[in-house]
């Protein structure tokens, strides 16, 4: 809603013949932000995930004129638009007509995280959000994030925070970003990306560089960072730089991440050697579980079974003596059928576990009990984080009113 | 004195609540009144007019000379009953350098390449009673002197390695230190301050690092509408709270929690600790009794009750009456409010964190959650919430139940000597995760496949 009142705001501009910078035009071509407002219906241009399973959600653009295929089948945006986002989408498979189906959900930042493919490098939620807890992150938290590289962590940070300023020095990467926020609209809002090496040039964003900031009559940005995340290989060489640009008068938060131990302690010497306090490193593990049934096997059950195998296995025996007997005596009946060779036992009466048969885990005709299975492959280290703060002006307000 | 101007969320006001770390690394929460001191019993008194207007963060050393005679009493909890009787000095305040000084005390001592010289004498090795060092803390001498003078006053110091001396020098900081740092009262100190009070089971046993991702996978933001059922006595309403508006009354953010209580009246306990206005909490927070919620008047049961009076009628009352006009007017405000929340608003996230009965309670709260949210709930027990994941597994209307533990584990962050701390507090509970669906309806039969079945589709999406 907000989004389309600014878009009003814009043709009356227009209309009235203002002079509007080139960059405001197309971002209004460009997405509303799926991120910032909760959207009751799918619509045209949305940006959608699909679920298709856990380990495969897909980002599409809703398009009438587009389907989405699975090897299920195909899914018409038709079907879709017009529909509550979180909407079960049903369809017949082509060839043996079973049910498919796959459901549509509006975008979070921790949905787009696990959209993402797996072979980039990202910053998971149980880090990310760790990061922000503690970091104190809310509506007044001002973060610079370097480097950006897969834009999962800024998407989490620019939900929460006031402003967000993001540096990436790869190019590629930059651009990549830079389209991606623009399309999830996050760069009207409170998203800054830039492109800069840190450890080089510092986080000063001047007229002239290459970012998305646009400039009125200043001529840099004020940053006046409170919270800072530092994914870079050499946090070290950028922790000097950030001085000019903190809160000076406010305690600032910083996080480097890193994965090795030696990078950690090359960190933890250059932030005290530029004053930050409180140096704490961390490590989170997440895990997740997944919810399993194991079959509950009585012990009485297994000993009655094996007395039924038993049972069958003498009464067999029985029948072979029997029948062996008879023939000895050569008293066959005539009219009786003839014997086979091994004795007839039906496999087995009593059955308690259901052996030989498949049975689907939790099959109501069996007893279970409730079990959790951990992840076959767990994340057992991604990387250490190293918090420290820092109060650079201590010094009293005197405005205080006697 | 008042302190106007002074931004609460960046410096030390007046009436404000605020949370002090004490060398002991302990917190207290204290409300800053203006002419009143605050005693931090063994590490001294300060007056709060001295620290007004300070950045939050600032660290203080409490010093004494021979001017300072005030004196306050005991902080009323204390147990001991010699120390109630006594009196605390109010000292003097300076702002303390928090920088870490290495070696700091340690520069002029020997010490030792290992520990083989060193034998275990007990409290014979330090030269100076307990009755001396007492006499020092009566002197005021200042934190570092006093520590100075028992290093000097140990017989083999110098035998320690020099690990063992900071390790010693610590936790003598910790014992005779007059510092403390005032803190704004952010959400993950106050929860640190219920876990210091040992307050564990209260809320649940939760940890910063669960709540943190439990706000960020409810996807809470400044602008939603909330569905929360919270048995911590408000730790949880109170980092919702804090993640949606950060302490600031004024972001004009439109966000709302419903909490649902299970007694006649709700357990907000904690939000007495935050700087909220009650006039803001009431309009963000809103309370309704599970069975309000679950069990909703009708309009018209709520509107035989009361008639609210024309504008004249009021006018008309006597001032008694119209006290009691308006008290009820409110209420059945209130009234009417509650049956529109519990028949027609729809929710922007569901987040649980209570004890009663998860697989019949959940089913029934998602019901109003809107499509593609997400549904959060806490438990200290993984068991419990393997129940309820099985049980919306088997409804269509909730998509992939997950259950995650999330664990920090802190480390001895010295420069080469990095390794994980020896023991750390177990437990911070677990979350089940999932987002709200709706079903496609039943799919039509194709005659020629007629065992195309609902359970089938499910199997493709489900493994």
């Amino acid at each position: 809603m907000l989004a389309m009142s600014r878009h009003n705001k814009l043709f009356h501009q227009l209309k009235k013949g203002k002079n509007i910078p080139l960059t405001c035009i197309y971002n209004m071509a460009s997405h509303q932000s799926q991120f910032t407002e909760y959207k009751d219906l799918i619509q045209e241009g949305d940006l959608a995930l699909i679920w298709i399973s856990r380990g495969n959600i897909k980002a599409v653009t809703i398009d009438a004129k587009e389907s989405f295929n699975t090897r299920y089948g195909t899914f018409p945006h038709k079907d879709m638009i017009g529909k509550q986002y979180g909407s079960q989408i049903a369809i017949r498979t082509r060839g043996t007509g079973r049910f498919a189906f796959v459901h549509v959900l509006q975008p979070t930042p921790e949905l787009w995280t696990l959209s993402l493919p797996h072979r980039t490098q990202i910053v998971y939620t149980p880090d990310s959000s760790y990061v922000m807890q503690r970091m104190n992150c809310g509506p007044h938290t001002r973060v610079l994030e370097a480097g950006t590289g897969s834009g999962s962590f800024s998407h989490a940070f620019a939900r929460t925070v006031e402003k967000l300023f993001t540096y990436e020095f790869h190019p590629v990467r930059y651009e990549q970003a830079m389209l991606e926020f623009k399309e999830h609209g996050l760069l009207n809002e409170n998203v800054t990306i830039t492109l800069r090496d840190v450890c080089e040039d510092g986080f000063t964003i001047k007229k002239g560089d290459k970012t998305s900031a646009t400039f009125d009559d200043e001529d840099s940005k004020e940053l006046e960072a409170t919270a800072v995340f530092l994914d870079l290989p050499a946090p070290w060489d950028a922790i000097h730089h950030l001085d000019k640009v903190i809160a000076q008068d406010q305690i600032v938060s910083v996080c480097c991440f890193s994965p090795c131990i030696e990078q950690v302690d090359k960190t933890i010497e250059s932030l005290e050697k530029n004053g930050w306090a409180n140096i704490e490193m961390v490590e989170i593990q997440g895990r997740q579980y997944e919810s399993r049934r194991q079959m509950v096997r009585s012990i009485e059950d297994a000993m009655e079974r094996c007395r039924d195998i038993k049972r069958r296995k003498q009464e067999g025996i029985e029948l072979k003596r029997l029948r062996i007997e008879a023939e000895h005596k050569g008293e066959t009946k005539p009219d009786s059928e003839p014997t086979p060779r091994e004795p007839f036992t039906e496999k087995s009466k009593f059955n308690p576990f259901g052996k030989g048969t498949r049975v689907k885990e939790g099959d109501p005709n069996f007893k279970w009990k409730q079990v959790t299975k951990i992840e076959s492959e767990i994340k057992s280290h991604t990387s250490y984080l190293t918090f420290a703060t820092k109060l650079s002006d201590k010094s009293r307000r005197d405005t205080v009113v006697q | 004195m008042t302190t106007q101007g002074i931004d609460p969320l960046r410096r030390i006001t007046c009436d404000q609540h605020v949370i002090l770390t004490l060398p002991s690394e302990k917190c207290k929460i204290v409300e800053l009144k203006a002419n009143t001191a605050v005693s931090l019993g063994k590490f001294g008194a300060f007056n709060v007019n001295d620290i007004i207007g300070y950045p939050l963060g600032t660290k203080f050393e409490i010093f004494y000379d021979n001017e300072t005679q005030e004196t306050v009493d005991h902080d009323k909890k204390t147990k001991d009953p010699k120390k109630k009787e006594s009196k605390i000095n109010v000292g003097k305040i300076r702002v303390s350098d928090d920088l870490i000084k290495r070696d700091e005390g340690l520069t002029n001592v020997g010490n030792s390449e290992n520990n083989k010289d060193l034998i275990n004498l007990g409290s014979d090795i330090q030269k100076m009673t307990s009755d001396d060092i007492e006499a020092l803390k009566k002197q005021s001498t200042s934190g570092n002197e006093i520590i100075s003078r028992i290093i000097e006053s140990h017989g083999t110091f110098d035998k320690k390695t020099i690990y063992s001396q900071e390790k010693y020098l610590k936790r003598k900081k910790q014992k005779f230190d007059k510092q403390f740092t005032v803190n704004y009262l952010s959400s993950n100190l106050l929860l640190q301050y219920l876990i210091d009070k040992n307050d564990i089971q209260r809320i649940m046993d939760m940890s910063e690092e669960s709540i943190g991702m439990l706000l960020n996978l409810a996807n809470i933001r400044s602008n939603g509408t909330y569905l929360c059922m919270d048995e911590t006595g408000g730790l949880l309403i109170y980092f919702m709270l804090e993640r949606m508006f950060g302490g600031d009354e004024n972001t004009g953010s439109t966000g709302k929690i419903v909490v649902v209580h299970e007694n006649e009246h709700p357990n907000l306990d904690l939000l007495k600790y935050s700087n909220y206005s009650e006039k803001f909490i009431s309009e963000h927070i809103i309370t309704i009794s599970i069975l309000d919620y679950f069990e909703p008047r009708t309009v018209e049961e709520v509107e035989q009750e009361f008639k609210p009076l024309g504008r004249e009628e009021v006018f008309a009352l006597k001032s008694g009456a119209k006290n009691t006009y308006f008290r009820k007017l409110k209420w059945h405000k209130i009234h009417l409010q509650q049956i529109d929340i519990a028949t027609k608003w729809s929710f922007d996230s569901l987040v649980v964190a209570t004890t009663l009965h998860l697989p019949s309670l959940l089913p029934k709260l998602g019901e109003r959650v809107h499509g593609s949210r997400p549904i959060v709930c806490y438990s200290q027990f993984k068991e419990i919430l393997l129940e309820l994941s099985h049980t919306l597994y088997d409804d269509l209307n909730y998509l992939a139940p997950t259950i995650i533990e999330t664990k920090c584990r802190p480390y001895q962050s010295i420069r080469g000597r990095l390794h994980p701390l020896m023991t750390m507090k177990g437990g911070g509970g677990y979350l089940m995760w999932c987002h709200k669906v709706i079903p496609a309806p039943e799919p039509e039969m194709i005659s020629v496949e007629p065992k195309a079945t609902e359970t089938e589709g499910v199997q493709i999406e489900k493994q």
